[in-house]
């Protein structure tokens, strides 16, 4: 039998305070360099265009762009994308996607035309073109918005009655937790939020609830036993009991996000890249989020001594009942 | 559960899944030679999202920049009407055309993938024209002319693309003509055969392509021609050349009838050489609706403005007896009916034995005809297909890889243990691609790369069984019973990760477009076809093991 990491007994919650120290510094850096630059938005958010372009000889990028220049589409965005001679172009100004609300396919129409006559008629082929118009962009917006809400919301009612509503709100605010580290790297690593990143983002609350539920359902399963330790110990304990398993499924859902990453193409690498950080916040966010969140919503309001939760007249926790927290009821 | 119950239903589910995936035969409408023809492919039958095989989506709305439009919901319904009988043009297999929400129209095309065709669908004004069929056969007149030119330019696209099949001979294209061949106006190849053009008015390239009715068909008009629907192609792609459209008879239009028919096992698309001036247009039509009556059967009556009905008066006195063509945006709406005596204000026309729905449609798409609403297009996506397969080849690259490093990570760590998980694996990506094909899902991309990320988590369940499984063990309980508890206890925390992965999932899928919604199908299938594997098929696979060997029972390999 191949174990690793069995049986240990590591006191993961002690190093809260650092962890938080790094996780709340990350985070700061990324809205602050939020709030410098704001954040680079597809097309199908702010409305523009995008084509991709596969020339059949390597062109010159200032040629594309005076082209453009020239038929009055400024500030493009000219992008290689894979080899030499495939290119995206992005039109996403303000002016330019006030074109749109009249047609959306203006800008695409223009821009081929153009580079055509630069280039000749068969120099490339528009492998792609996406055109959204301003209003289509905000109401994606919207829903990617309430769609994490929701998502948050009924997570947070199915873990209520599964497990209680401290669980519950600590497995979400662990989750809120990965939402801007999630963002603050996109930033960082200055990836685009489109509709796909979206969809990596949710997979990612999806995949960092999973690995939070697990330990909560250790503590659970542990608390039943009605052992005489504290919450912190018995979260400490679980987190090591169901180490191995962390460990293993968090090494094939990297191995399958690696794959996704090196082999899956251009446009589905922000979302591998998205899942691969991922896997990093929510294991993260499961030990150093979750765990103290509840430990301290614990302290506040503390449960009632039940027959199961015997063991917890003995925590810190239950010491201070009696205490302000009480008070303030 | 009784041991053969479990291998029954495992047996069963893998039966149903390859049945589910078994390529079959579909008929397509494939590009040859820059061409829709109709085509069998053989294929799995599994959907792929227009990311994947190229193609063009579309959102419209009512352009209200030249004016206020009160009612956008009913204007979008007229609209659809006019939209999907562009669409046809097109000639794409499977399109959508469908109102979403109040006031859009999204329209799929597969595998258009030239953005300035999207224009045509908006940018053409919904216009309405009667016009009187060509009694002067000025066709058949200008027949050894077109014949004669096509011979001499010798078209590109010579070999007519009938249906796909390859062997277009002589014998074939003669089949397309009828007995009476007096009137022949064929667009056929420039071949051998055109020295058989005596009586039939020439078999050329033109002629052969083109015929009239068969003489013995009730109803026959002046200037109808049949096309056989293979064939609609071809002749489309000679009326555009123009040289070609510089010999056609002047003052007379080409116009292609909106609907086809059967006839002798084949189908026709009907053609008409119309007069082009227009004895009336729809900017006087003030409304129209459907009618059952006694006599006629279903009938569309519609109405004309003052001048509109003096007008009309005047003109169809002229043609009492003569065919009028409904010509909306350059397409017959129907066959043209005849004229029996003047018509004002008030016309109708009579449907010839179709149903309600059909002068429904009608009567909405002369309405929609007379009124247009402007539309503008608030959104367009378009891929080309090589990018959708290399899309798929890649993903597919990456599934393999995904899989590879699973297996050697499950087999390097759990040994036997670890094979069960892997075979339970396979099945899953089994069972996952059923459930999509079974449900008709539509897989994008985002939905391939959700399916490879899937691939490392799905064993996830049997890491968390294996885990428990060893706990147990390691306390010193036998072989059988390890298995038993470990499964036991798992199970609350599979059950609460995966139902709570399927909420997001739910979520996603109601807010999601396109693309992403494939991405929320497919983590959907993908959620229930793990739970199945990895709980119920390792079970089983663990219980005939169990039961296989005494030895299995002293030790496990885990």
């Amino acid at each position: 039998m191949l174990r690793i990491l069995h049986d240990t007994n590591y006191d993961f919650i002690r190093w809260w305070k650092v962890m938080a120290g790094i996780t709340v510094a990350f985070i700061l850096l990324g809205l602050g360099s939020l709030a410098i630059k704001p954040p680079n938005y597809s097309i199908e958010f702010t409305g523009g265009t995008l084509m991709q372009l596969e020339f059949t000889q390597p062109p010159d990028v200032g040629e594309i762009r005076s082209a453009l220049d020239d038929a009055g589409i400024h500030g493009a965005e000219i992008q290689q994308f894979g080899s030499n001679r495939d290119f995206t172009v992005r039109a996403q100004n303000p002016s330019q996607v006030a074109a749109q609300a009249k047609g959306a396919e203006n800008i695409a129409v223009t821009i081929e035309a153009v580079l055509k006559k630069k280039f000749g008629e068969n120099s490339f082929k528009a492998g792609r073109t996406e055109a959204v118009g301003p209003r289509v962009g905000q109401e994606l917006k919207r829903g990617a918005i309430v769609a994490i809400l929701l998502s948050f919301l009924i997570t947070l009612v199915y873990l209520s009655i599964r497990f209680e509503w401290r669980f519950a709100t600590a497995a979400v605010i662990a989750t809120s937790h990965d939402v801007f580290t999630t963002i603050a790297f996109l930033k960082l690593m200055h990836l685009e939020i489109s509709l796909t990143v979206v969809a990596g983002l949710l997979t990612v609350l999806g995949y960092s609830l999973n690995d939070t539920i697990i330990i909560f359902d250790r503590v659970r399963e542990n608390l039943r036993k009605g052992r005489k330790e504290t919450l912190y110990e018995t979260l400490n304990r679980s987190i090591n009991e169901t180490l191995p398993r962390s460990v293993l499924t968090h090494a094939t859902a990297f191995a399958a996000t690696l794959a996704l990453l090196f082999f899956a193409g251009e446009v589905i690498r922000p979302f591998a890249w998205v899942m691969a950080f991922g896997i990093v916040t929510g294991t993260f966010s499961s030990i150093y989020v979750a765990a103290p969140v509840l430990i301290w919503i614990e302290r506040k309001w503390p449960r009632k001594t039940g027959a199961r939760q015997s063991s917890s007249t003995a925590t810190p926790t239950s010491r201070t009942r009696r205490s302000p927290a009480t008070a303030t009821r | 559960m009784n041991l053969k119950w479990r291998v029954g239903i495992i047996l069963g589910l893998i039966a149903a899944s390859v049945w589910a995936l078994f390529p079959r035969t579909v008929v397509e409408r494939v590009k040859r030679n820059g061409e829709f023809v109709y085509d069998t492919v053989r294929r799995v039958p599994l959907k792929r999202g227009l990311d994947l095989q190229g193609g063009m989506h579309l959102a419209l709305e009512v352009d209200e920049s030249k004016g206020h439009v009160a009612d956008k919901s009913k204007a979008i319904d007229n609209a659809l009407k006019v939209v999907r009988n562009r669409i046809d043009e097109f000639g794409v297999s499977e399109p959508v055309v469908q109102k979403a929400g109040n006031d859009r129209i999204i329209v799929e095309l597969p595998g258009i993938d030239d953005p300035r065709r999207a224009q045509d669908v908006v940018q053409k004004s919904a216009f309405l024209e009667f016009q009187i069929t060509d009694k002067t056969q000025a066709l058949e007149k200008a027949l050894p002319r077109l014949d004669a030119l096509l011979k001499n330019t010798k078209v590109a696209a010579n070999a007519p693309t009938t249906g796909g099949k390859k062997d277009t001979t002589n014998a074939g294209l003669q089949s397309l003509f009828t007995a009476d061949t007096s009137k022949k106006a064929d667009t056929s190849r420039t071949d051998t055969t055109n020295a058989a053009a005596g009586t039939t008015g020439g078999p050329g390239a033109f002629s052969k392509l083109v015929r009239p009715p068969a003489v013995d068909q009730s109803g026959q008009m002046p200037g109808e021609y049949y096309v056989a629907q293979s064939d609609v192609g071809l002749v489309t792609q000679y009326l555009s050349m123009p040289d070609v459209q510089a010999a056609l008879p002047p003052a007379k239009v080409i116009r292609w009838s909106s609907d086809t028919l059967s006839y002798g096992g084949t189908i026709y698309r009907p053609l008409y050489v119309l007069d082009a001036k227009p004895i009336i247009t729809g900017e006087f039509l003030t409304d129209a609706k459907p009618n059952t009556s006694p006599t006629e059967g279903n009938i569309v009556q519609f109405t004309m403005n003052n001048e509109g009905a003096r007008r009309f008066r005047t003109e169809t006195s002229r043609h009492i007896k003569d065919y009028m063509a409904i010509v909306l945006d350059q397409r017959v709406m129907g066959r043209p009916p005849i004229i029996q005596s003047a018509i004002g204000a008030n016309g109708q026309i009579t449907m010839g034995g179709k149903d309600l729905q059909a002068a429904q449609d009608l009567a909405l798409v002369l309405r929609a005809g007379s009124l247009p609403v402007p539309l503008k297009i608030a959104d367009v996506t378009q891929i080309g297909a090589s990018l959708g397969k290399d899309s798929i080849h890649k993903g597919i690259t990456a599934g393999i890889i995904a899989v590879a490093l699973v297996v050697v990570i499950m087999l390097g760590y759990y040994r036997f243990s670890g094979a069960l998980a892997v075979a339970a694996l396979a099945l899953y990506l089994l069972y996952t691609l059923a459930a999509l094909a079974w449900f008709s899902a539509v897989l994008t991309l985002p939905g391939l790369a959700g399916f490879v990320l899937s691939i490392g988590i799905a064993v996830d369940a049997n890491v968390l069984i294996f885990e428990r499984i060893r706990e147990e063990l390691a306390h010193g309980k036998t072989v059988r019973t390890a298995i038993d508890e470990g499964f036991r206890h798992a199970m609350s925390a599979i059950v609460d990760s995966n139902v709570s992965t399927a909420l997001t999932a739910a979520v996603l899928y109601q807010y999601g477009t396109g693309p992403v919604r494939g991405f929320a199908v497919t983590l959907l299938a993908g959620i229930a076809a793990s739970m199945i594997s990895a709980i119920f098929v390792v079970r089983t696979f663990y219980m005939l093991w169990l039961n296989r060997s005494r030895e299995a029972q002293q030790a496990l390999s885990i």
